[in-house]
């Protein structure tokens, strides 16, 4: 039996941290692509797209995560499609990311007065340059510290992805603690970790709650 | 009225016949025929929930309606065909009760950002033109504040500049003093009537039962969503025809 030191451990996760980091900005920059296209298609008033949507975000918020994950993961295999662990989980993340990230900002785009859409519909702009120049800029400020929020909840989602062999750092721990016998240290070490990556947003997303609501 | 008995120049700017509005089974406006000659300036008068306002956001399309036809400058309103309210809206400009100023932006880009958008006017003259325009209004050394930094009633005069930037035929205004502490009406509506003198035509809904009287060449009484009665503002103040005309004036 090899003998792990405690910088075995500790470069180990380090390294599966890169993945952790890898799938969370992977999930959060395509979550927010999709969760902008599906924002715009709801506010657009087509027929029928804001059910769909709305059954979309609901589906996501009424099943967990790991159901979402194992259901990805077997259903591209099913579907024919060859899945690395990385690609179901970065499928996933990204679909949940869009659904709840659209719903956030939908919230924020209704937060805007009725006025400031007929202002800028009564100046001639259409829906397109609203949304653009009048009610996108002022959402955007109020959407930035929920935004910073659910980047702290994707990130600790990530650590479902280890249910399908992902190696990121919930799964390195795991095997670190299986072949050390020090379970207790090794998942104290990857809470820590997750606890460094997620403190200082959410202290930003504080900092930035505050100063953007004392502006208005 | 004998607007449409007269020979075709002086077509109405803006028709409405026979306008019906509902909100749900609430049937707000109830069969309105409205002519509004260019140059004209209309007041429309009237206790909460008559249907004023509701009446002025059809003309620009804020509002939809169910049944008549409403037509500016001789085009249909059309609320389903985004090229063709482009169109009208350019025509038609309106300011609210609430300003509804655009908080993002300084008060020279709330002014110049239609015009760059919907004319594809250039930078530096949409920005000579806002430069102009909130002079008109007494506002020029204001062009490179935020809107919170304003009082409500220049608020509402840099919303009047933004407005008629983009050369609108008729204006529309909202209870435009309503919002505003009494101190601050006299500006706003010195801004108006000096409108209504340089000849902008203007359909106004308001509660300022004087300023009506002195700037309106018509007013207009409305009584559950009907127009009740209507006339020049010296016939209709002081020899008011119908009771619910007479107890509205006396109420005040």
């Amino acid at each position: 039996m090899v003998d792990f030191s405690f910088w075995d451990i500790a470069r180990n996760l380090l390294l599966a941290l890169r993945w952790t980091v890898a799938l969370s900005l992977i999930a959060f920059i395509g979550g927010g692509m999709v969760g902008l296209v599906l924002l715009i298609a709801r506010l657009s008033k087509l027929p029928g797209v804001a059910h769909g949507v709305a059954l979309y975000v609901q589906i996501f918020q009424g099943t967990p995560l790991l159901m979402q994950l194992f259901l990805t993961y077997f259903g591209l295999s099913m579907l024919g499609v060859d899945t690395s662990a990385l690609f179901a989980a970065s499928v996933c993340l990204t679909l949940y990311a869009s659904a709840y990230l659209t719903e956030i900002w939908r919230g924020c785009v209704l937060s805007i007065p009725r006025g400031q859409w007929e202002a800028a519909a009564s100046l001639a702009m259409n829906f397109r340059e609203q949304l653009r120049y009048i009610v996108l800029p002022q959402a955007t400020r109020i959407a930035i510290a929920p935004t910073v929020g659910f980047l702290i909840q994707i990130i600790k989602g990530t650590a479902l992805a280890s249910v399908i062999g992902f190696i990121e750092i919930t799964k390195a721990g795991q095997m670190i603690a299986n072949a050390t016998y020090e379970p207790f240290l090794v998942y104290g070490c990857v809470g820590l970790l997750y606890f460094t990556l997620c403190f200082p947003l959410s202290v930003w997303s504080r900092h930035l709650e505050r100063k953007l609501s004392v502006r208005h | 009225m004998t607007m449409h008995t007269k020979t075709p120049n002086t077509i109405p700017l803006v028709d409405i016949r026979g306008l019906r509005k509902r909100f749900g089974t609430n049937e707000v406006l109830k069969g309105i025929d409205l002519q509004i000659q260019r140059r004209e300036v209309v007041c429309i008068i009237g206790r909460s929930g008559s249907g004023k306002s509701t009446l002025l956001r059809c003309i620009n399309g804020l509002e939809e309606f169910q049944e008549g036809v409403l037509t500016v400058h001789g085009q249909a309103l059309k609320i389903n065909d985004p090229h063709a309210m482009r169109e009208l809206r350019q025509n038609v400009g309106m300011i609210f009760q609430s300003f509804n100023l655009f908080p993002h932006l300084t008060v020279g880009q709330n002014v110049m950002l239609a015009p760059m958008l919907v004319r594809a006017l250039p930078k530096l003259e949409a920005r000579r033109r806002a430069e102009q325009l909130l002079a008109r209004v007494g506002l020029a050394e204001k062009f490179d504040n935020r809107p919170d930094q304003l009082s409500g009633g220049q608020q509402q005069r840099v919303a009047i500049a933004r407005a008629l930037a983009m050369d609108p035929e008729i204006l529309l205004c909202d209870e435009v003093t309503s919002a505003l502490d009494p101190e601050l009406v006299g500006e706003v509506l010195q801004v108006v009537e000096d409108l209504a003198e340089q000849g902008m035509t203007l359909m106004l809904v308001t509660h300022e039962m004087n300023f009506a009287r002195k700037v309106s060449d018509r007013v207009v009484f409305m009584h559950q969503g009907k127009v009740h009665e209507m006339g020049p503002p010296d016939e209709l103040f002081n020899h008011p025809k119908t009771p619910e005309l007479q107890q509205f004036l006396s109420a005040l």
